[in-house]
């Protein structure tokens, strides 16, 4: 990975803890990582894992507590000015402004950044023709669709042509179809050479977009690489058995299962078994074979290449579909 | 530099913003004047009585209806923060290098524009109904005022980035509010009151204010009275300014 130069983003050891009256909530307990110049990081993990925390360090919002964190080159902590000069970020929130017209609110942010009125018109002009952003661009953001909301807050965000760009739950409240559109839009600006810094609890999302990503759980990092990474390491297809039998009968299922040596891994879940095997092709007929000798009786069995889910399973031991329970309740604001 | 071109990019953002929301500008204008027209003349069968030594109730009554537009537009400017926060407009501009001190200086300026225009107009109304216009005296005023906006704006908005939410923050506010008023003689002067009164009111910065503002509006231009008022107030306001631009420099976290 070093073969790519200077890394737009690291962070060593972060932590950050909340204390209130009565608790402490370790929050984000010891991040590393690094970003490359162009691509898109993917931070995957349930509401409360620790992303927004972790976000909100490195874009200079929330004191870090302990660790170090770099953006091109400079330190975080020592230097936030810089920092800031260097990042573009959208929140969950996003932060335009309701009363200002798209145009204007982009004029104000360029010139924030310290471009001239001259430099912010031209720039502005580009982004609106980027986003799509002409047919609304000259109305009051407070008229916007959720969607179109979200386009300008992303174009706030790369106003100024940041070294890297944190995006915060970007599709979060958007239909379908916008959540849809605005995946071309973050496509492009990667094809274009934004490095992008994405925050998401959609699995989808952060397996179409991110070249990398990384899953947070309860604060840590649990795993990170190329989405085909952490498939393969996980190496196995998964077949999903559910059976006619519960309970004991079920248990002695799992555990004859276990036992054969195609089988890596066998778990229960709610109603079914969860197998990982090498290779589901050939690991089908046997398993179906093995059952109906036992005299088990099959209610339904399906096969499935390793999705993100199998490996946030993997690391975590909980299902990120159902992962949502707030374990360490996200801050925000 | 920087900074000061960012107060005047913040400045015209919120001075335009002023104009898209009528109401707030119908609002500002008509509560003095509703102040003007059904307070002062309930005071007419005191007129030459104490505390209204020349016999003209407006002399006396106007430079606190003077004080107190400057103290509710400071009071006030919370509010936009508690909206601005939650839309993440605040955190969006936190992110960017703009200087701290012009988040919050901006704006306030802004409302200062605002607030001066209503208060000239106001004067200019009570002219018809006796009011004497004292222009030096006036004049020095509006910088005693002007601190005294300062001064609530800074805090106001502080406590609005701290309590983040409407509910605190109205709470504080209004229970901040009406003691301050009360013990400041706006309505009425505090010589009127029994000393108690008079004792606590000296604890009460809008009280000197008041006080020097009522000397002053009637053509006083420099006495120990309203260089009192200066001398509280001044201070007051740069550490109030200090303080809010601190508590926009550090996380809310």
């Amino acid at each position: 990975m070093s073969a790519k130069g200077q890394a737009v983003l690291e962070a060593h050891g972060l932590t950050k803890t909340f204390r209130t009256r009565k608790e402490k909530i370790e929050a984000v307990r010891g991040i590393d990582m690094e970003i490359w110049p162009g691509e898109i990081f993917g931070f995957l993990g349930p509401n409360g894992a620790g992303k927004t925390t972790t976000l909100r360090m490195l874009s200079t919002l929330l004191p870090i507590e302990s660790g170090q964190a770099l953006v091109s080159g400079f330190d975080v902590r020592a230097n936030p000015h810089q920092v800031r000069k260097r990042i573009g970020y959208v929140s969950q929130l996003g932060g335009s402004d309701r009363l200002a017209t798209g145009r204007e609110d982009l004029l104000l942010q360029g010139e924030l950044y310290g471009m001239s009125r001259r430099e912010a018109e031209r720039r502005a002009d580009e982004l609106i023709d980027v986003l799509d952003l002409k047919e609304f661009a000259s109305r009051r953001v407070q008229s916007y669709s959720g969607g179109q909301r979200r386009r300008l807050d992303i174009a706030l965000g790369i106003m100024h042509r940041p070294d890297v760009l944190f995006l915060d739950e970007p599709t979060t409240g958007l239909d379908p179809q916008n959540r849809a559109n605005l995946w071309v839009q973050i496509g492009k600006l990667r094809d274009a050479g934004t490095t992008i810094f994405l925050t998401t609890h959609y699995l989808e999302e952060a397996d179409a977009l991110s070249n990398r990503l990384a899953i947070m759980d309860h604060g840590r990092l649990v795993a990170e690489g190329t989405s085909r990474q952490l498939k393969q390491q996980i190496a196995a297809d998964s077949v999903i058995v559910s059976l006619q039998e519960d309970g004991a009968g079920s248990d002695a299922a799992k555990k004859l299962l276990a036992d054969q040596d195609y089988v890596r891994e066998a778990g229960a879940e709610a109603d079914h078994l969860r197998l990982y095997v090498d290779d589901g092709m050939t690991a089908l007929p046997k398993i179906l074979r093995l059952l109906d000798r036992s005299g088990m009786t099959i209610k339904t069995i399906t096969l499935s290449e390793p999705t993100l889910d199998d490996v946030f399973l993997r690391h975590t031991g909980r299902s990120l579909r159902d992962a949502g329970r707030p374990a360490g309740e996200e801050r925000q604001q | 530099m920087k900074p000061l071109r960012d107060i005047a990019l913040l400045y015209r953002r919120s001075f335009i913003q002023t104009f898209r929301v009528p109401v707030w500008l119908v609002i500002s204008f008509s509560t003095p004047l509703l102040y003007l027209a059904l307070f002062t003349p309930l005071l007419k069968p005191i007129a030459g009585g104490p505390g209204f030594p020349n016999g003209n109730v407006l002399d006396v009554f106007l430079p606190g209806i003077l004080a107190l537009m400057a103290f509710m537009s400071g009071a006030s400017a919370g509010f936009s923060t508690i909206f601005e926060l939650q839309a993440g407009y605040t955190e969006r501009i936190r992110v960017t290098p703009a200087s701290r001190l012009a988040l919050l200086i901006g704006p306030i300026l802004s409302s200062l524009t605002w607030t001066s225009f209503f208060i000239t107009m106001i004067i200019i109304v009570a002219v018809p109904f006796g009011f004497h216009i004292h222009i030096a005296g006036l004049l020095i005023a509006y910088v005693l005022l002007a601190l005294l906006m300062v001064l609530f704006a800074s805090f106001s908005i502080a406590v609005a980035l701290l309590t983040k939410e409407i509910n605190s923050f109205a709470a504080v506010v209004n229970g901040i509010n009406l003691p301050l008023l009360l013990l400041a003689g706006i309505m009425l002067p505090l010589e009127l009151g029994p000393s108690w009164m008079r004792a606590i009111g000296h604890f009460n910065p809008m009280y000197y204010v008041v006080e020097a503002d009522r000397l002053l509006a009637a053509g006083q231009l420099w006495n120990a009275t309203i260089a009192e008022g200066f001398l509280v107030m001044a201070p007051l306001a740069g550490v109030a300014v200090v303080w809010a631009t601190w508590v926009y420099r550090r996380a809310i976290a």
